[in-house]
């Protein structure tokens, strides 16, 4: 096929050239006529490139698999990221680097869902996602963890989002670095994300995994001694304020706070 | 010169048991629209739903969001603010030269909602004071209008160490090309020109300079067709005179409020389950009292709108074509008046020689080319 | 506005009706236009819904994007518009005319020319935006595009560009052409909607103008003729229609929110054709049908798309080009409608009235410098405010030159300078009788000089030096589309 192609698209530049020589030379007549071939060879080359690919079907994936439950698809993106996240990253890097799909809207109501269950039994199950706190021990609107990681990364100070973009970047590109043909998704992924840590390579084409994770790692250290430390303290106080339930889902409210409970 | 405390009670009771209508940026920008509306600057003053009070006059505003516009611009929002404000953050090291470490930022949305003032005065107080802080999503702000406190969010300020506060708005409208909708645009510099105010206000209030508040503000928005964000800095100086020029007019309102007379009430009377039970005439009646100045630009930035037309057309008044032909008629107030001076039925008063030896001309050659 | 238009609309008020402004047509209505009513979805700049569209009233065509943030959709949404539009402009190319003119290359030229009929102006500009937002396609690559949308891209920004022309008919937007007609009783804010302002022009039997223009401020009895959708249709039709997934319910949900409109556009066409076509048309449809076949032949050359932007030197020209075209277009109109002449009767620049007195054979000078100069003495009602000296021209001879010699009390006296012939006595009928009326003005329309700019090589380095040729690349072929 692209032999035919590679023909016609000879013709195509030859017509060109002869209907510009033709139109120069005043030759209507002629230029209509090659102009008119023109066309045909260009509607010949369009059929030609936009024949549909022969779809290979893709092996049976969706059938008779049980599918992985959303919460244990979150906790792997989470995982994956080793950061607190938005539920859109969440979503993006699952579909960058897993197959089955999730969906946004399976996110919404899954803290409360993970809280509940907690309550109910705690420590029943390995592990839950559950929330990031602020620095007053709040929930912090839309952000996911996991409950076996430190206290300390599941807290956020100031400078946390930012410092937890970069990680995340880090991760995401080296997976990406991994894999030898990464999915558009896990491209398209990775170009957001290297598009906003200086140096990462701008512009043009895609980003060189190695390279975006050595930009994010350079901004990286001017933003973490501080992080941590205020981490750390924030970590300490939710240690001594709060509950257990409380320090995996937050404080709902200023007396939650003040309820002093003991931390796993 | 009515005491702050006397004006507010008189406001009030114009208002009578409807509940105020808090301002937001938008009704405050849309002030400055028509300044010489009387019946504006006395309802807005005291706070009356407008919208409302259209409605149950039976001219409801022709105003109204798409569910997909709405969608739309949050989702845009969101884009801007993903992933610990990535987006904003290239933009603004971009526009506003911001140091690689300046990134700290706080969501004043964690906090309850009756505490979220306060911690915004918090803190800017050490923002000001060199405290670390960068980026301030939806601090809520507060300016006085007529005495009636109005709460104001921005999408985000930014603060650069050593420099300024800039207001930061986000908008999703597109720019094409380097080219936006104008119209956009300067809605978009007349609501970022009341946050300005308002946080030099409380900078001011805080005992800080009110000028660590640029007057550029940075305008984001949605770059070409796709979805991706771009920032521009947008200089508000202009939008802010005006709308300075304008609060400071609002304070004349004891004027017109001495002028109206005894026992004018705007109430809708509320009843139980808070639809108005007061008679749409005896409401319109009541409002007729103040006079308006209605231009055919009311029909985009006021919710009595339609109900002012409707008063120019059956006034027939001239002021219903728009300024240009008013102008033209040069103060012809009515129709009648002026097709009375162009059929040669009246005589021109002193001064409309000229204008009625204009139309009386005009009036001949249309008969002569239509005839 | 002037004061014969504001007189027109106070008029309307009085009447209930609205005024005309214009005796004849002064745009050309081709035989088959191509009526096109878009709407968009709210909120974005460029994203398709839907459009109504089609040469026959009888039978639009209806295309709908069923969920119009699809991307792949709404591709498939513009591939489908080209399959209507691109025949419809290439059944234009087949028959053509050998132009020949002095100084320049001959040239072919379409003989008729498509025409597009939209309703408002901002139908305009979201065609503009939906041709940029195509025209950089590519049918390879990453994000291919069926073929033809980027060529349907070309043509839209090519109408939509159009438009702007000062007198081009290739593009129209119904209410801008019907306000140039008729005066309605209401401010041109609100003529801007085309139902209300069609309301005005031809009220429905039992209806007063303002009535019907306010029934047509009811979006739930006219909705907008776009490309703005109602929000409420939004909220409680097209919102439940698009979720429930069902390409049928959006269908007829777009479909009553453009039959109404499609019906005016129909209604708006027939009270213009009703109008005899003013004498200057013709002449400027020539060019159009001159810059569309000029469009056609790069198209077929295989020049690249549209530029994103104009060159400094280019941007230039294309304002003078404006210019030039709306000072012409001005002109034009006043010689071909004694009610827009009257504009200029009214400010001075202009005056009618009747013949009182002639000198046909009236000469100046001695010898064999001596011309011929017939003398006219004109009684006019109208304001003159001409100096002695002033060249004039007349609607009513075309081609002929005057030169005004003295106004006093009503009496104006002329000379014929041109346009009489060669001979020692005027040629007969170019000087006017005694008792004829008569018409002279000081407009001429003589804007053919082009201004001299510099050649695109010779863009000056404070206009950014030369241009670089326009070559699109990968980034805007990639650009996405969200
Ligand atoms: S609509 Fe009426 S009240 Fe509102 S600004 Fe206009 S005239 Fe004043």
């Amino acid at each position: 096929m692209s032999d035919d192609l590679d023909a016609l698209e000879r013709r195509i530049d030859l017509l060109r050239a002869q209907v510009r020589t033709a139109a120069r030379a005043r030759e209507a007549a002629l230029a209509r006529e090659l102009r008119g071939q023109l066309r045909k060879a260009e509607r010949a080359w369009d059929t030609l490139v936009s024949a549909p690919p022969q779809v290979a079907a893709r092996p049976g994936e969706q059938e008779g698999r049980v599918a992985v439950p959303v919460r244990e698809r979150v906790h792997r993106a989470l995982t994956l990221l080793g950061v607190p996240a938005a539920g859109r990253l969440v979503v993006s890097v699952h579909d960058a680097f897993f197959a089955e799909p999730l969906r946004s809207s399976q996110l919404t109501t899954l803290r409360r869902d993970e809280e509940r269950t907690f309550r109910r039994s705690p420590y029943a199950r390995p592990h839950y996602v559950c929330a990031a706190l602020t620095d007053r021990l709040t929930p912090a609107r839309g952000l996911l963890a996991v409950s076996t990681w430190p206290q300390e990364r599941r807290v956020v100070g100031p400078l946390s989002p930012r410092v937890d973009f970069l990680v995340a970047t880090v991760q995401v590109a080296a997976c990406a670095g991994r894999l030898d043909d990464p999915s558009p998704a896990a491209r398209r992924l990775l170009a957001r994300m290297a598009r906003n840590v200086p140096d990462a390579g701008s512009g043009f084409g895609e980003p060189d995994p190695e390279r975006v994770a050595v930009a994010a790692r350079a901004e990286l250290a001017v933003h973490l001694e501080a992080d941590t430390r205020q981490r750390a303290e924030l970590a300490q106080r939710a240690a001594a304020q709060l509950d257990e339930v409380a320090c995996l889902f937050g404080a709902a409210t200023l007396s939650d706070v003040a309820r002093k409970g003991a931390c796993a | 010169m009515a005491t702050v405390g006397e004006r507010v009670s008189g406001l009030d009771s114009l208002r009578g048991t409807t509940p105020a209508k808090p301002h937001d940026a938008r009704a405050i920008a849309a002030l400055a629209a028509n300044p010489g509306c009387a019946r504006r600057a006395l309802m807005d003053g005291a706070g009356v739903d407008k919208d409302a009070a259209a409605r149950h006059l039976g001219f409801p505003a022709p105003f109204g969001q798409s569910p997909f516009a709405i969608t739309r611009g949050n989702a845009f929002e969101a884009l801007v603010k993903a992933d610990g404000c990535a987006e904003l953050l290239r933009l603004l090291r971009d526009v506003l030269r911001l140091p690689i470490d300046e990134v700290a930022y706080q969501d004043v949305q964690n906090v309850g909602a009756h505490l979220r003032h306060a911690h915004t005065r918090t803190l800017f107080d050490r923002a000001a004071r060199g405290e670390q802080g960068t980026l301030y999503d939806h601090p809520l702000l507060s300016l006085k209008i007529a005495g009636h406190t109005a709460f104001l969010e921005p999408d985000v300020v930014a603060f650069q160490h050593g420099g300024r506060f800039h207001i930061v708005e986000i908008k999703s409208f597109a720019v094409i090309d380097g080219q936006a909708d104008p119209a956009s645009v300067s809605a978009a510099a007349r609501q970022a020109a009341v946050y300005v105010l308002a946080l030099r206000t409380l900078l001011e209030e805080l005992g800080h300079d009110p000028l660590l508040v640029a007057h550029d503000v940075v305008l984001v928005c949605p770059e070409n067709f796709a979805n991706r964000p771009m920032a521009t800095l947008v200089d508000v100086r202009r939008q802010l005179a005006v709308l300075k020029r304008q609060l400071a007019r609002m304070t004349s309102i004891d004027r017109l409020l001495a002028e109206l007379p005894e026992g004018v009430s705007f109430d809708l009377l509320p009843g139980e389950d808070g639809a108005p039970t007061r008679s749409a005439e005896a409401l319109a009646e009541a409002i007729q009292q103040v006079s308006a100045r209605y231009a055919p630009d009311c029909l985009s930035t006021c919710d009595l709108c339609f109900f002012c037309r409707d008063e120019a057309r059956r006034d027939g008044a001239s002021d219903q074509l728009g300024r240009q032909v008013r102008d033209e008629l040069g103060g012809v107030a009515t129709v009648e008046e002026a097709l009375a001076l162009a059929d040669g039925l009246r005589e021109p008063a002193p001064g409309q020689e000229e204008i009625a030896r204009l139309l009386r001309d005009a009036e001949r050659l249309r008969r002569e080319c239509l005839a | 506005m002037s004061i014969l238009t504001s007189l027109a609309r106070l008029r309307a008020i009085k009447e209930g009706v609205a005024q005309p402004i214009a005796t004849v047509r002064h745009c050309h209505l081709g035989r088959r236009p191509m009526v096109f009513v878009p709407l968009r979805l709210s909120g974005e700049a460029a994203a398709p819904l839907a459009v109504m569209l089609g040469t026959d009233r009888d039978a639009p065509e209806l295309l709908v994007v069923a969920q119009p943030r699809n991307r792949d959709l709404r591709f498939a949404f513009t591939a489908e518009l080209a399959r209507v539009l691109l025949p419809y402009v290439e059944s234009f190319l087949g028959q053509s005319e050998t132009v020949e003119k002095k100084n320049a290359d001959p040239y072919q030229r379409a003989l008729d020319a498509p025409q597009l009929l939209l309703p408002n102006p901002s139908g305009v500009a979201f065609t503009r935006l939906l041709g940029r937002s195509t025209r950089f396609r590519r049918p390879d690559g990453p994000y291919p595009v069926p073929a033809e949308v980027p060529l349907l891209g070309r043509w839209l920004t090519y109408f939509a560009e159009r438009a702007a022309h000062p007198g081009s008919s290739l593009t129209l937007a119904a209410t801008e052409e019907l306000g140039r007609h008729w005066a309605s009783g209401q401010s041109g804010l609100e003529d801007a909607n085309l139902a209300a302002l069609l309301g005005w022009i031809s009220p429905p039997p039992g209806r007063t103008g303002p009535q019907a223009a306010q029934e047509a401020e009811d979006p739930l009895i006219w909705p907008p003729a776009g490309p703005a959708t109602d929000p409420g249709f939004d909220a409680e039709v097209l919102a439940p229609a698009i979720e429930s997934g069902t390409v049928e319910r959006v269908t007829e949900a777009l479909r009553t929110q453009l039959a109404p409109t499609w019906r005016l556009m129909w209604q708006a066409v027939d009270l213009l054709r009703a109008l005899p076509e003013g004498a200057s048309v013709a002449t400027r449809w020539e060019s159009d049908r001159g810059s569309f076949s000029m469009m056609a032949e790069q198209v077929a050359e295989g020049a690249p798309p549209q530029a994103r932007r104009d060159g400094a030197v280019a941007a230039a020209s294309r304002l003078s080009r404006m210019e030039r075209a709306q000072a012409a277009f001005e002109v034009q109109r006043a010689y071909d409608d004694p009610l827009v002449m009257a504009e200029y009767r009214l400010t001075g620049e202009a005056f009618a009235g009747e013949v009182i007195e002639t000198d046909p054979e009236h000469t100046e000078g001695e010898g064999r410098s001596r011309k011929l100069r017939p003398v006219v003495l004109v009684k006019t009602d109208d304001p003159v405010r001409l100096s002695p000296g002033a060249t004039l021209g007349t609607p009513d001879r075309r081609g002929q030159a005057a030169q005004l010699v003295d106004v006093s009390d009503g009496l104006v006296t002329l000379k014929i300078t041109k346009g009489m012939g060669r001979g020692r006595t005027p040629a007969p009928g170019s000087v006017p009788e005694p008792g004829e009326r008569v018409c002279y003005t000081s407009l001429t329309d003589d804007f053919q000089g082009s201004a001299a700019l510099p050649d695109r090589d010779a863009t000056p380095w404070t206009h950014g030096g030369p241009p670089q040729e326009y070559v699109p690349n990968d980034e805007d072929a990639q650009e996405e589309w969200a």
